[in-house]
């Protein structure tokens, strides 16, 4: 029980210090923004564009958006000694990868979250009934890509280039979530039925859980003093 | 000196010779006597390159990725060098089967390009091998570059057959596989040089991976010692 205090001691952490800076939040939504700002001046105005190409373009916000939050997770940690306060620190080591990967989820999926009215703003789309199912899907995404990004960034947050290396290390491996969710995503704004896109909704959940449990494992040899 | 060292010096000869052999007869089998496909004509002899490449690309990769376990487990630098190695060499042979697979995919497929698994797969098999070396490139402290790299490559492994498996599901939900590389079903002519050039590209590889590996376990041997001689120096 006390790891899962651990746990929570961790996000309360990230999330006082978030609150107080808003440092990561606002660079992640003006980011987005941009993303959003330009995708709309590409191709709002072809009806059939918009249609076959949003899911897509919602991934690519929300990739590139969490990226920018993941790097800044362990990176916020250099200052003062943090990250070796971290590293020295008696608590289990996979205590400090889960606590990490709630903030980071909980910031991310708050991003998102902020977007998706500006997507139905800008790209007119109709998602009120299908929100559930739409909810679930970002969750599932947002999560395969924060498990990965976690370990990533508590790997490259000591090395040089350390802002060049996350995107190049993450974004090959997480090709299989952004099929998932972009192929579940796709279905869902299509009005596919439920029973189509599940598969991929499936594909994402065992990719979480998945990658969830190696790098909890892996974390140890990465924040090893 | 390791004694592991020693011995790859003493008997890369014999795999760089014998790999050169099996090369060598393979492409004469090949290019020269084997009869060319009903289909595909004289093209289908760019495939006995091809396929060994491929095939040894996923060789290397599984080479990396037992290193890097077996580091992790043992930390033993040598084997770190020569999960190095094979990373570096399987960039070599990663690029060498995309390029002849793409230059094979235009006068069969029409296509120089497609988002078939096994293309997709190789592409980002490639890009986490630069990856691997780039995260090397960029620690300085050779144990955490050992040990990073390592969680990298095991990470990498664990992903690649996700990624395999979710762009077939990908590819099978959008169109039936009207192309399929597995299409060619092997005359017996064509198996023999295809089995040759297969082992003699793995023996080349083994013999590269048997330089390689020596060089970079001498190259941080020199650093160490630099790294003595001037703190001797400072003494």
């Amino acid at each position: 029980m006390r790891f899962f205090s651990f746990i929570g001691w961790i996000v309360w952490k990230d999330l006082l210090s978030e609150l107080r800076s808003r440092e990561s939040l606002s660079s992640m939504l003006f980011f987005a923004l941009a993303v959003i700002l330009i995708f709309s001046f590409s191709f709002s105005t072809d009806e059939e564009a918009v249609r076959q190409l949003i899911a897509g373009v919602m991934w690519v916000a929300f990739g590139f958006t969490g990226i920018i939050g993941l790097g800044k997770s362990f990176a916020s940690e250099l200052q003062n000694d943090c990250l070796e306060a971290l590293q020295v620190n008696p608590i289990p080591k996979g205590a400090i990868y889960l606590g990490k990967l709630l903030a980071n989820l909980i910031f991310i999926v708050s991003v998102e979250l902020l977007l998706l009215p500006l997507f139905v703003i800008f790209f007119n789309l109709d998602i009120l009934a299908k929100l559930p199912v739409l909810l679930v899907i970002m969750m599932s995404g947002t999560l395969g890509l924060s498990a990965l990004g976690t370990l990533f960034s508590a790997l490259t947050v000591q090395i040089r280039a350390r802002e060049v290396m996350l995107p190049i290390l993450l974004l090959p491996m997480a090709v299989p979530v952004f099929i998932g969710a972009v192929e579940a995503t796709r279905g869902v704004l299509d009005g596919e039925p439920f029973g189509f896109y599940r598969p991929w909704i499936d594909l994402l959940l065992v990719f979480d859980v998945i990658f969830v449990v190696v790098s909890f494992w892996v974390i140890e040899f990465v924040l090893d003093t | 000196m390791s004694r592991f060292i020693l011995w790859l010096r003493a008997y890369q000869g014999w795999f760089g010779t014998a790999g050169g052999l099996c090369v060598a007869a393979g492409l004469y089998l090949g290019l020269v006597s084997s009869p060319p496909d009903a289909y595909q004509g004289e093209v289908v002899r760019i495939m006995y390159m091809h396929v060994p490449l491929a095939q040894t690309s996923l060789f290397a990769y599984a080479t990396l990725f037992i290193c890097s376990l077996w580091y992790l487990w043992k930390r033993d630098p040598v084997v770190d060098n020569a999960a190095h190695a094979a990373a570096g060499i399987g960039v070599f042979f990663t690029s060498a089967a995309l390029v002849t697979g793409s230059i094979w995919a235009k006068p069969t497929w029409n296509t120089w390009w497609t988002w078939d698994p096994r293309l997709v797969s190789f592409t980002v098999l490639l890009l986490i091998l630069i990856g691997y070396l780039m995260l090397r490139m960029f620690i300085d402290e050779p144990e955490r570059q050992a040990r990073f790299a390592a969680i990298l490559a095991i990470v990498g492994g664990i992903d690649l057959p996700i990624v395999k498996f979710s762009v077939e599901w990908w590819r099978t939900l959008h169109q039936p596989l009207s192309i399929s590389p597995r299409g060619i079903s092997y005359a017996g002519a064509m198996l023999v040089p295809l089995v040759v050039m297969a082992i003699g590209v793995a023996l080349l590889f083994t013999y590269m991976l048997m330089v390689r590996t020596q060089l970079l376990y001498l190259r941080q041997l020199l650093e160490a010692k630099k790294g003595r001689l001037l703190s001797r120096a400072h003494l």
